[in-house]
């Protein structure tokens, strides 16, 4: 690795925080080095494949809990050339259902969130009830061949975890927490379900879904694409992990990164990090490779009174990325007082397309009044931008899908530091071809 | 030219880094024997191994310049060690800050009295031996405006004031006193390195403005530092100079 320094990064000892998320770096597995083909992520067929095989059995993030408040709150979200309707319940569940009248085809709801009593279609007032029973069809006395079968929509496998509600194309998926193991462990002592929305919104891209997920799979780009990045986190001390079908790395925050030379003031996005824990940085008499360390202490002794309860995290969490890859499309940068994700989804045709879903969220100190939920933005790539960091990130997205098609560009060339993005095509080669099926000559 | 700093005795107060580390470099270069501080026990450390290559004597001890008590007696090691003093160029500097008061209060006790400190500390050696040479360092901050209201650029100007009062009340016992401002200067691990990486679009504004289209380097400040302090510059008292490439657009009549 081209460093500067060599940093030794302090870490916590997994065997400190036995009931909390498992810090211990797990084993890598050997994934070979083979190129990973380029046609994964232009072929029509291989997205086919995805469909059939991945987007329709897997378990999906539909979105949050807090959307689901009241009976008959619904969040209706679009996967691929699916919608999906995952309403509250009067007695608290949640059910999913296909966003289509069963009359005409007609889609009932536009994607986004609302309330309803129930679900008239808006073409012929077909009516659904909150549990996706046909209330009432008009004039059902001249269908002489009376509703369609038992007189409802077909329900999706549909549960909550995390502050999340998740949904699956699949009728036959197993249970939740057995597709999300080991994220619930890993992910419960943050309680995001103490946090509000942020931000939300969508943005085109003109790239392969995976291109996406691969982007936010690695820290070997920081010095290529977020230079300024360098004097915020230590992208030399990444700590990957990969799991049996999803994957993390760890990545220290507050802290200046080996490639460049350490500096003797405070780099202005630390000092920011500082002021949002309640330091006063003016005040800060230490080295600027203590702050880190400083920053956890000072949280971990003013978090409670702050209304902030650190007691689940270790110190690590208090400071470090946390950042997840929930196959097969989700990643979260997890950190003590807020949360940042994406939702990657396919284009419903066109491979060189994604739906980029931005969700962020904050702590809200214990007391205080949530924040108004911000309304829900989609634009196209270029047209706004999503913040410095993430238009850095975007930047490269559409020239790699281009040259993805390149017949001189046989497929992506992967070293250890991006152990994830091969871990990922691992999961899907086995979702796709089923467990160790793919041959030679597949794609 | 011979600058005539053989075997002469220099205190250099902030000489881990920078434009301090190359003054020190320069120094021992030219064949002085120095003291050096810095706020930590690794930079010290590696500066007098590396100064030592000059093959004169080298001492250094870390010190933390705002606590005084701490300083003053590190002040008096280095004067004890070096056997007198000859030159004093203390260059510590809390740097910027803006928003909170206590910024004030870290420049006063680094930018201010660092010096001031450091200027008492070797005033009576200086007086007796009847001759001695002192450099601070201001900066064109302080002659234009730079970095939005905050204490460094106005807390620099003080030692420009001070600088002169010194060199007007002290040239009778052979003591000189100039001061040295520098325009920006970059070098690895330096503000302006910092900024190139974090705020490049900034950055490259502070270029154009620099007839040169460069930042200044920490040597190119040492060697305009360590002439006014040399023998080679006894006629230099009060004087101010500006080192920063045509950075500032003042006219100095």
């Amino acid at each position: 690795m081209d460093v500067k320094r060599k940093v030794d990064m302090i870490r916590v000892n997994p065997q400190d925080w036995p009931d909390g998320t498992p810090a211990w770096k797990a084993e890598d597995p050997d994934l070979g080095y083979d190129v990973i083909p380029a046609a994964r992520y232009t072929s029509p067929e291989f997205m086919k494949l995805e469909w059939e095989r991945v987007w329709t059995k897997v378990w999906l993030l539909g979105g949050r809990s807090c959307d689901l408040k009241e009976p008959g709150d619904y969040i209706c979200t679009d996967i691929g050339k699916e919608s999906v309707l995952i309403v509250r319940q009067r007695d608290g569940s949640v059910r999913a259902f296909p966003n289509v009248c069963l009359h005409r085809g007609n889609r009932l709801r536009p994607e986004g969130l609302g309330n309803a009593e129930d679900f008239r279609c808006m073409y012929h007032h077909w009516t659904y009830g909150l549990d996706g029973c046909i209330a009432r069809i008009p004039d059902l006395d001249t269908f002489p061949q009376g509703g369609p079968p038992g007189m409802r929509l077909p329900a999706y496998p549909c549960a909550e975890w995390g502050s999340f509600v998740w949904f699956s194309l699949n009728p036959d998926v197993g249970p939740l927490e057995d597709y999300l193991a080991p994220m619930p462990q890993h992910l419960g002592p943050y309680h995001m379900e103490r946090m509000a929305w942020v931000r939300d919104i969508t943005v085109e891209w003109d790239c392969n879904w995976k291109a996406s997920v691969d982007a936010f799979s690695e820290v070997y780009h920081v010095q290529g694409i977020h230079p300024q990045l360098q004097w915020y986190l230590d992208d030399t001390n990444a700590q990957i992990d990969v799991y049996e079908r999803h994957s993390r790395y760890l990545v220290p925050f507050a802290c200046v990164s080996g490639r460049v030379a350490l500096p003797s003031s405070i780099p202005p996005a630390i000092y920011e990090i500082m002021v949002k824990a309640g330091m006063d940085p003016a005040d800060y008499d230490g080295r600027i490779s203590d702050i880190r360390r400083d920053v956890q202490l000072f949280k971990r002794e003013h978090g409670a009174s702050q209304g902030k309860d650190y007691s689940e995290l270790n110190d690590d969490q208090l400071t470090d990325d946390y950042h997840y890859t929930i196959f097969p499309n989700v990643s979260l940068n997890v950190h003590a007082d807020d949360v940042m994700m994406f939702r990657q989804r396919p284009h419903p045709t066109d491979p060189d397309k994604m739906l980029y879903d931005i969700w962020m969220f904050e702590l809200v100190p214990e007391g205080e009044e949530w924040p108004e939920r911000p309304k829900h933005k989609r634009f196209r790539h270029g047209e706004k931008s999503i913040g410095q960091v993430l238009d850095q990130d975007a930047f490269n997205l559409p020239t790699v899908q281009k040259g993805m098609h390149s017949d001189a560009f046989p497929g992506l060339w992967i070293g250890d530091q991006e152990l994830r993005i091969r871990h990922f095509h691992k999961v899907l080669d086995d979702y796709v071809y089923g467990p160790g099926g793919k041959s030679p000559g597949d794609l | 030219m011979d600058l005539g700093l053989q075997g002469k005795k220099a205190i250099v107060v902030g000489a881990a880094r920078g434009i301090g580390m190359a003054v020190a470099e320069t120094l021992a270069r030219e064949g002085c024997d120095l003291a050096i501080a810095a706020r930590s026990e690794d930079g010290v450390k590696d500066a007098v191994a590396n100064l030592k290559r000059y093959g004169t004597n080298v001492v250094g001890k870390a010190v933390n310049v705002k606590k005084a008590d701490d300083y003053k007696e590190w002040l008096a090691w280095a004067i004890e060690a070096l056997d007198g003093c000859d030159i004093l160029i203390p260059i510590t500097s809390a740097g910027s800050g803006l928003g909170s008061e206590k910024y004030w209060n870290n420049a006063f006790e680094v930018d201010v009295m660092g010096p001031v400190r450091a200027v008492d500390a070797v005033l009576p050696t200086m007086t007796e031996q009847q001759s001695g040479s002192i450099v601070l360092i201001a900066t064109t901050s302080a002659g234009e405006a730079m970095g939005g209201p905050q204490p460094y650029n106005a807390m620099k100007a003080s030692l420009v004031t001070w600088g002169k009062q010194l060199a007007l009340y002290h040239g009778k016992d052979g003591i000189r006193v100039n001061v040295v401002s520098p325009g920006p200067v970059e070098f690895e691990g330096g503000n302006w390195d910092m900024i190139k990486g974090t705020m490049e679009k900034f950055y490259q504004s502070q270029l154009r403005q620099q007839p040169a289209g460069r930042l200044g380097t920490p040597e190119e400040i040492a060697r305009c530092v360590v002439f006014l302090a040399s023998p080679a510059a006894s006629w230099c008292n009060g004087s101010h100079l500006v080192v920063d490439g045509a950075f500032t657009n003042r006219t100095h009549f």
